[in-house]
């Protein structure tokens, strides 16, 4: 398949898959608390609701900065999904993050405040595992071209089975879900009212509801990575994961933010380092 | 059936009930009721929430927590009044801290009786709401979608009251630019304006029997014409406010000079003036944070 099929595949066929993948999320949720739950396509509806929406802001420029982070959400899975450079996936999405960051902030309300300060720390918890991830691929596969990867004939998991736990460790913040989901429950009534999304209202939160929709299926993209020789396994196990974190999600009770850092990083140097030196050290 | 029946987001809010309410509407979020399967999230804030739950009969205390939350949510949006305190104050209606149901604060669209409030009642209630938010939304819908519609009337001595809502809405959205409640625009009262009408012309801009904008002007002595112009936050940049300046120049035939004034800070209707052909020609100091820019047209 060549590059730009496969961009504007994605870039049609994300949000599908992740508006469906956030629905069934909702579902499987419910049914872990022995509840009905919501219609598949609930954050459809949802979504299809906020775009009519009176749109409420605190100043207009809050808008502007989520518009950013929406493109640099889609501009980061359409550089994965080409095949590009792994570290510049990584820049992009850490520069979305930061838009995203940015627009709280510019809200001026004390729970954006706090959810954009929580939000930073999460991104500090979860950058050196993500950055240490690459690396692992690097090591094994001698290449950052996410196509190289994909085409390396082993089985990735077989050689980085630490970094792939600890990937798992990183994708339950990258999610959002419990216990991590510090800066912004998908679950009402947390101490933050709506933590980094309390200011945005109407079409500005309908991008950012979006942006996750993309956001989420790039991140099981790279769990696919992990599995890229055999490519059904791939996709089953990106499917698993995805109902990992929501089983984690709704088992655990959110962390304070001092544990979230100190764990995320002591999985970042046990796991991802250690596997690392283990494999430079078998090399 | 649009998407706004499809996923009605909530916030709660207890006034000052007993917390017999409180407890049945968290009861609706459990496995036995289960709202969420009609796409019902009980969300904690009401800049994201469609329907406003109130618990409780209103004091002196909760009065303005009922109306900060109803203003900060976005439109369309609909109130629903839990339980009978909620409805008149209940058994503390004669207490001496409860001003009454929830209407004595915001409109409210549905009361759900009891006491407590049954869970399937509130269900009821929220079903009912559903359809409330519906209709506002295509309100909404049709008055925006409409506005190459829009009518410009002399307006009466009965619009007063309307013109004056419409004057004190637009009127806070200045006073947040200057920090400054001082404008004439909010201190002026309903004697005030509906005396106003003896003296002066007023035109008005009705969408679908909706006041969105007027105008209002009289002429001096010397055939100088003062006018001023009012448009809905909601419905600016779509031409309203200059086509009313037009109707009232027209209003005007013997008028040779126009005259009009803004604050310094009002850059969007500064912007519309000037290509309209009004000039700069005097500034004048209203409070320290607001100076008068006066404006001025011949009759071409």
């Amino acid at each position: 398949m060549s590059i730009w099929i496969r961009v504007i595949l994605y870039l049609v066929a994300a949000p599908v898959v992740g508006c469906l993948l956030a629905g069934w999320d909702r579902r499987i949720s419910a049914r872990m608390q022995s509840r009905r739950g919501p219609p598949i396509l609930q954050p459809l509806y949802d979504v299809q609701k906020l775009w009519q929406k009176q749109n409420i802001v605190v100043r207009r420029s809050q808008n502007f900065y989520i518009l950013f982070f929406l493109l640099l959400v889609i501009f980061t899975g359409a550089l994965f999904f080409a095949g590009s450079d792994l570290l510049l996936v990584i820049f992009a999405l850490t520069l979305a993050a930061i838009f995203f960051v940015l627009g709280a902030y510019k809200a001026s309300s004390p729970y954006s405040f706090i959810g954009a300060e929580r939000e930073l720390i999460q991104m500090m918890a979860y950058e050196p595992m993500i950055l240490l991830t690459a690396i692992g691929m690097y090591i094994v596969t001698k290449s950052f071209q996410v196509q190289k990867i994909a085409s390396h004939p082993t089985l990735l998991v077989l050689v980085l089975p630490g970094i792939f736990l600890g990937f798992l460790f990183t994708l339950e913040i990258k999610f959002r879900k419990s216990p991590f989901d510090l800066s912004c429950s998908h679950h009402a009534h947390q101490e933050l009212v709506r933590g980094i999304t309390t200011e945005f209202s109407g079409r500005t939160l309908a991008m950012i509801e979006i942006a996750h929709w993309y956001e989420n299926v790039f991140l099981l993209g790279w769990v696919y990575l992990f599995f890229a020789s055999s490519p059904l396994l791939g996709v089953a196990v990106s499917l698993l994961v995805f109902v990992f974190v929501i089983l984690v999600d709704n088992v655990f009770a959110r962390l304070k933010w001092q544990t979230a850092l100190r764990s995320a990083w002591v999985v970042a140097a046990v796991l991802g380092f250690g596997n690392i030196l283990i494999l430079s050290l078998l090399h | 059936m649009s998407v706004f029946t499809k996923s009605p987001w909530i916030i709660h809010y207890d006034a000052s009930s007993c917390n017999g309410c409180d407890i049945e509407v968290l009861a609706c979020l459990t496995p036995i009721f289960d709202v969420e399967r009609l796409g019902v999230v009980n969300i904690g804030n009401p800049k994201h929430a469609d329907i406003f739950l109130v618990t409780g009969a209103v004091n002196e205390q909760s009065q303005s927590v009922i109306r900060n939350i109803y203003n900060q949510m976005p439109e369309p949006k609909v109130v629903v009044a839990v339980g009978i305190c909620a409805a008149t104050g209940g058994i503390f209606r004669e207490c001496y801290n409860i001003s009454g149901g929830v209407d004595s604060v915001i409109p409210v669209d549905v009361h759900v009786p009891g006491c407590a409030a049954r869970p399937e009642a509130i269900i009821d209630g929220v079903v009912q709401a559903l359809g409330v938010l519906e209709k506002k939304h295509q309100d909404m819908a049709a008055t925006t979608g409409n506005i190459d519609q829009t009518l410009y009337l002399r307006a009466e001595k009965d619009d007063a009251p309307g013109i004056l809502a419409l004057q004190k809405n637009a009127g806070q959205c200045e006073a947040k630019i200057y920090g400054d409640e001082s404008l004439p625009a909010l201190q002026q009262t309903l004697e005030e304006l509906q005396s106003d009408f003896d003296r002066m012309v007023f035109i008005k801009a009705v969408v679908n029997s909706k006041l969105i904008g007027f105008a209002r002007g009289y002429v001096r002595e010397d055939n100088t014409c003062v006018n001023g112009v009012i448009v809905h936050p909601y419905f600016r940049r779509h031409g309203i406010g200059r086509r009313l300046l037009e109707e009232i120049e027209k209003a005007f035939p013997s008028a040779k000079r126009f005259e009009i004034f803004t604050g310094q800070k009002n850059e969007r209707g500064l912007h519309l003036l000037g290509k309209l052909g009004y000039r700069e020609f005097k500034t004048e100091p209203f409070t320290p944070a607001i100076t008068w820019v006066h404006l001025q047209k011949e009759r071409q």
